[in-house]
């Protein structure tokens, strides 16, 4: 965010130095002003050290790896101290785009390009170790939904980092280091690739469109609020948790052959949200909140009963969740069909009292279910942020 | 002004736990762990060192509770194959120069190792000059690596590492 902030600033310095006249420092600061454009997508950098891990209270990145652990047998407590040792460095260094330690290509390491990687736990991980009683409130494997067709190969695992980075060239390298550490401990049970829009698509605030074209995020909490605070970051528990959250991953395939047959105004019916700029049935702007008592001359409900807005707004004060999908492009079929979806998170305080509610009454009706299939699933528990010399979910395992 | 840029001078140092100002800065130090790093086997400390003196300084050896032999190697063609080898009198740090130990290269060899050295874990090492003061370095940690062609004749130095 700073340095967009810098970008812009040196874009109106290079306006402001061409309105002078000075015709070779115009075209000197312009040239500059353009190397600046072509690059700055390298030069911005998250921040690591803090109260939460980074990669979620964050704007969107454009590509991402989420990539499932299963620990190996022997792994104990102490061990994964060593682990989280060396992911904790790692993670720092590449955030600031430098290459890890032992790098055997340190010379892909080109620019932070926001990477960001945070570490969680599933709950099979408390039972192998034994910290049952480290579980915070509300974590548990989610229960079977009707809706439901998941794959083992997409679902469950001890340890994931989720990875992100405005680049495929950095992803791919901050992965391979990260994975590389990763081996001594455990072994990769899945690894799921996703991506948003480049950096430079859409301006900062934007809410970004999924693969059915829907304007997607829009109700979430707003980063950096203290609602986002009370929706996501945990307060109490044990000392781990403090400043983390617990994380809900689902892929959901999409059906395009068929959603692609609908036109517009049953699209937007499906959701009660606008196409065009994501505002609700019942208003002009994407900000503008949802009526959802609103009816048609006809008596019928401008937002149907049936919407998905409708029937993931909260019913109970709580039940809120943050929204950060991915979307998926995993090639085609022979037909043409793409097989393509969301790496469908949402992070929380206690899954129990905020994600579960919104499932089970999206599995009793929601029309997107049509279009929408749930083809793997897994929850995670993510530790704080780290300070100074700290470890990642240090107090956890040691 | 002054003070800031004190500062920044200062958090290199503090980061390495390296205290010589005045002598050789150790950087980014990390010591390989592999199958080979057991008990009884060997490893290799990586990094860089910065003299900061106004002489030249040379790396003769070292010192760690995790190793019965320490050596300063370089890695040389023999008949026609990367080998190690000891290199004799040490390792020069020309005066204001860097150098840097890396895999396929120059590196402090740990031989012997007393006890296995696993990922993750971290260690103490003193390195030994001739020219500057020693330095002892904690929280060398032990990164999972796999050097490019290793070939490890124990006993005839032609370890590669
Ligand atoms: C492929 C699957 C899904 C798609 C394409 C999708 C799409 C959307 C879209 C376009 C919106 C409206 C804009 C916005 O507020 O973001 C929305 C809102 C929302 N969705 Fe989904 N969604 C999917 C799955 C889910 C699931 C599985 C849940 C929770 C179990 C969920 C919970 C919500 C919530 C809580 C809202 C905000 C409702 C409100 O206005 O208060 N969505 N979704
Ligand atoms: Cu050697």
């Amino acid at each position: 965010m700073v340095s967009r902030r810098g970008f812009l600033a040196g874009g109106a310095a290079a306006a402001a130095s061409g309105a002078v006249g000075i015709a070779a420092g115009a075209a000197g600061a312009s040239l500059a002003a353009e190397a600046d454009l072509e690059t700055f997508a390298a030069s911005r950098q998250a921040e690591f050290y803090g109260p939460h891990q980074s990669g979620i209270e964050l704007d969107i990145q454009a590509v991402t790896n989420m990539v499932a652990f299963d620990i190996k047998e022997s792994v104990t407590k102490a061990d994964m101290l060593r682990w989280m040792r060396l992911l904790t460095d790692d993670i720092a260094r590449l955030t600031a785009g430098e290459p890890v330690l032992a790098d055997p290509a340190p010379e892909l390491a080109i620019g932070a390009a926001r990477f960001t990687a945070y570490v969680g736990f599933g709950p099979s991980l408390f039972s192998k170790l034994g910290l049952e009683s480290q579980m915070p409130e509300g974590f548990a494997e989610l229960p079977a939904f009707g809706v439901d067709q998941l794959q083992e190969r997409y679902s469950g695992g001890d340890v994931l980092i989720h990875i992100a980075a405005d680049d495929p060239v950095v992803l791919a390298h901050g992965t391979r280091g990260l994975v590389r550490d990763s081996m001594p401990f455990a072994s990769v049970r899945w690894v799921q690739p996703g991506f948003a829009h480049s950096p430079g698509m859409i301006p900062a605030g934007l809410t970004h469109r999924n693969l059915m074209g829907q304007v997607d995020g829009t109700a979430n909490p707003e980063l950096g609020s203290s609602d986002f605070d009370s929706v996501v970051w945990i307060n109490d528990g044990p000392q781990w948790i403090k400043g983390g959250t617990l994380l809900v991953f689902r892929r959901i395939a999409m059906q395009l052959d068929t959603w692609d047959q609908l036109g517009i105004p049953s699209k937007e019916e499906v959701i009660g949200r606008k196409l065009s700029n994501g505002a609700p049935l019942t208003g002009e702007q994407e900000t503008d909140v949802p009526d959802l008592g609103a009816r048609h001359p006809n008596g019928l409900l401008v937002i149907p009963e049936f919407a998905h807005i409708r029937r993931a707004a909260p019913q109970e004060s709580g039940e809120r969740i943050f929204r950060r999908p991915f979307s998926y492009d995993n090639g085609m079929n022979e037909r043409g069909s793409m097989d393509v979806g969301l790496l469908w998170t949402a992070y929380q305080r206690d899954i129990s009292k905020q994600y579960l509610p919104i499932q089970r009454r999206l599995e009793q009706l929601d029309l997107l279910n049509q279009w929408t299939v749930p083809i793997g699933s897994a929850v995670f528990a993510v530790p704080g942020g780290v300070q100074g010399s700290e470890l990642l979910a240090e107090a956890l395992f040691s | 002004m002054r003070k800031i840029s004190l500062l920044f001078l200062l958090i290199p140092l503090l980061v390495t736990g390296c205290t010589s100002p005045g002598g050789v800065v150790a950087e980014d130090l990390w010591v390989k762990s592999s199958e080979m790093s057991m008990q009884g086997g060997m490893t290799a400390v990586y990094g860089t060192l910065t003299n900061n003196t106004q002489q030249d300084v040379v790396l003769v050896g070292g010192d760690t509770e995790i190793a019965g032999v320490v050596e300063v190697h370089e890695m040389t063609m023999i008949g026609g194959e990367m080998k190690m080898q000891e290199i004799d009198g040490g390792l020069t740090i020309p005066a204001g120069m860097s150098i840097v130990l890396e895999p396929g290269g120059n590196h402090l060899m740990l031989m012997m190792l007393t006890d296995d050295l696993e990922a993750g874990e971290e260690i103490s090492v003193t390195f030994d000059f001739d020219g500057a003061e020693d330095i002892t370095v904690d929280g060398i940690v032990a990164k999972p690596a796999e050097g490019g062609d290793e070939d490890y004749h124990s006993g005839e130095m032609e370890m590669d590492n």
